[in-house]
């Protein structure tokens, strides 16, 4: 009886499943699967951070992960990163403005993947994943920490002084405050960037489509397939996402609101660009570990642009359905918001000589239902 | 005890302190005149007429060339300050319509009623390019411009600007965005057509950081009379980018020589509203 069950499978699948393979294959033009491909391979090489000198150090992703959950971190101690970052949500709040620790102005993006982005934060304020993780500590809405406090810190906790002091081959008193921030934000970094996700259901049916297994392809849903295509295709959401972290790091004006209150706005980019030009954190100071001066390259050729007031960054799209709400300031909750926003976007609202990549989509509610399982899939 | 001679050096040093200082915030608060402001129907709920009109102070504008969509919100600002706005009529009604209106010959009653019953020193911005400033709206609206001797103000290619004045070689036209053209076409189109007159609203390349870039330099010194600047608040929230933009301008401006800087921050803008509205 399996025997006879195994045969008559083997005949479904040639027959059947050949004509599915068919289909599948025909589905993509070579075009297509070109671009499709460029979504991998995941993850990308690692490559060590070269601003930060204990980047992919063992010792200092252990001892990140550790200050990671330090409540002590915060002048109340009371807030730890993973309390907005928390683990078990993808390292996001799963709320639009946290209101927690003060009322938030922008939506608590998730921490994955971001060792391959090149600023930080929706306005860009951040050129470095340490200096970015400095930003939160010392900010007055969110951890309110100080020097004197981080230096209180230092001297209860002899067994932390005595690694820092091994890792950075430094003497803690010696240092100034804003070198002791540095020290803690390197070492967050050296943990954030572990934080990588594992492999999709999309990247999982790119590999297959890459080995022309048709197996693999044919098991990734029809409705995603569609997803895909209008993703590169009718919706060209890939001139903005594209590459393996569906993301092209930079920052875009996409006409969602920048009104925080009625008189109060958010300058997204342009302000970023303004704070990353006058931090002493950034990639060009004194605090970049890197000896090539590769990394400073892309924050000299920052340049403020009228076009910059009002852009966000471009966030990742993986993992995007564990990381509702969207957009800067979480207005919208669901995936399905999200394609329905680009679908009926409000073009009013767009320079004509700003993004010009952006039309309004005009999606049939098929079409939305299919980029949204796509999406899902990521 | 401090002798008078003294006394008399210290005098001298702090009058030169305050000459010194209030010319240096003469130099910062450089006048300007903004030719390229909206006030749109979404922005009067976000930001009311007195909030829009102390933005503009606040600013340090002497006027600002406002066209809104639709035309209410210049009316709206224009009553609330006719000192300071200089109202230029939109064919629009609203944002929306700027790649649809001039197919629209409902266009030419509302501009005429409007024309009518206000006072305007120009008809725009409005957007057309290539042969379509060539429809009979189109026309109509050069020649309601020829009628009320007003200027037009265009966000077109040099072809659009071309046709307009094919239309009418008298036509005074202001160039939105310089038509988002490098330095020597826009030359070459200033040379050729002396009733062209050209704003830097949302332009970045003439200079960063304050210094002007050589081949804009060359440009700005052969049409000093002929250049001006603007922010174009094309959403509401534009508009708390127009002190920004402000300080941005009177930056660079710094780079240019004092007269030639005067001329396009807001002598020329000055000029061009003076002779529209017969002042």
């Amino acid at each position: 009886m399996n025997t006879l069950a195994l045969r008559l499978f083997a005949i479904w699948l040639v027959v059947f499943g050949s004509v599915g393979i068919s289909l599948a294959s025909e589905f993509f033009s070579e075009a297509e699967k070109t671009i499709i491909q460029s979504f991998g391979p995941w993850p990308p090489p690692l490559i060590a951070d070269p601003s930060n000198s204990v980047s992919q150090n063992s010792e200092a992703i252990s001892l990140g992960k550790k200050l990671f959950s330090e409540r002590r971190l915060s002048l109340g101690r009371d807030l730890a990163c993973s309390d907005c970052h928390a683990p078990d949500q993808f390292f996001t709040d799963g709320t639009a403005l946290n209101s927690a620790h003060g009322r938030a102005t922008r939506n608590t993006p998730g921490l994955l993947n971001l060792r391959w982005s090149s600023w930080f934060g929706w306005g860009g304020a951040a050129d470095s994943l340490w200096a970015q993780s400095i930003r939160p500590l010392l900010s007055k809405e969110e951890m309110k920490f100080t020097g004197k406090k981080l230096r209180e810190l230092f001297s209860e906790d002899i067994a932390l002084t005595q690694k820092v002091q091994e890792l950075f081959e430094i003497s803690v008193v010696d240092q100034s405050d804003e070198a002791l921030f540095v020290i803690v934000g390197k070492l967050l970094a050296a943990y954030e960037e572990t934080l990588i996700s594992g492999l999709s259901e999309f990247d999982r049916f790119n590999v297959a489509l890459s080995a022309s297994d048709n197996i693999g392809i044919e098991s990734y849903l029809a409705t995603a397939k569609r997803g895909l295509k209008i993703f590169i295709g009718k919706g060209r959401c890939n001139l903005c996402h594209f590459g393996p972290t569906f993301t092209n790091g930079e920052f875009g004006d996409i006409g969602v609101t920048q009104f925080i209150t009625k008189g109060r706005i958010d300058k997204g980019r342009y302000q970023g660009i303004k704070a990353l030009q006058s931090s002493p954190f950034n990639l060009l100071g004194e605090y970049n570990d890197d000896q090539q001066g590769t990394s400073r390259v892309r924050t000299e050729h920052v340049t403020l642009q009228h076009r910059n007031w009002g852009e966000f960054k471009i966030p990742s799209l993986r993992n995007a359905v564990k990381t509702a709400p969207y957009m800067h300031n979480g207005s919208i909750e669901t995936l399905a918001g999200v394609v329905e926003f680009y679908s009926n976007l409000d073009e009013e609202r767009l320079h004509i000589r700003g993004e010009k990549i952006l039309r309004t989509l005009n999606l049939t509610p098929q079409e939305k239902k299919d980029l949204v399982a796509f999406l899902r899939t990521l | 005890m401090l002798k008078l001679t003294n006394i008399r050096k210290l005098l001298g040093l702090f009058i030169s302190i305050l000459f010194f200082s209030s010319s240096v915030y003469a130099e910062e608060r450089r006048l300007l005149i903004d030719a390229h402001i909206h006030y749109s129907h979404d922005a009067w709920d976000m930001l009311p007429p007195k909030v829009a009109i102390k933005v503009l102070r606040d600013a340090g504008l002497k006027n600002a060339f406002v066209s809104s969509s639709s035309d209410k919100g210049t009316q709206l600002l224009y009553n609330e300050a006719p000192d300071l706005i200089v109202p230029v009529l939109r064919p629009y009604r609203k944002r929306g319509e700027l790649s649809t209106w001039f197919l629209d010959e409902s266009v030419i009653e509302m501009i005429e009623g409007r024309l009518s019953k206000y006072t305007f020193a120009g008809i725009g911005e409005f957007h057309i390019f290539g042969e379509d400033a060539n429809v009979p709206v189109m026309k109509r609206v050069v020649a309601l411009a020829k009628e009320y001797g007003i200027f037009l103000h265009a966000h077109s290619d040099a072809e659009a600007v071309e046709n307009i004045f094919r239309q009418n070689p008298e036509a005074m036209v202001l160039w939105a965005h310089s038509g988002f053209e490098g330095p020597g076409k826009i030359s070459e189109m200033l040379a050729k057509y002396p009733n062209l007159r050209a704003d830097l609203a949302f332009r970045n390349e003439h200079a960063d950081s304050g210094k002007v870039d050589e081949a804009w330099r060359k440009l700005f010194l052969a049409f000093p009379n002929r250049i001006m600047i603007g922010t174009d608040t094309y959403t509401p929230e534009r508009w708390y980018y127009v002190i920004d933009h402000a300080n941005w301008t009177r930056n660079w401006l710094r780079d240019l020589p004092s007269e030639v800087a005067d001329k396009i921050a807001y002598k020329n803008a000055q000029k061009l509203a003076d002779w529209a509205l017969k002042k």
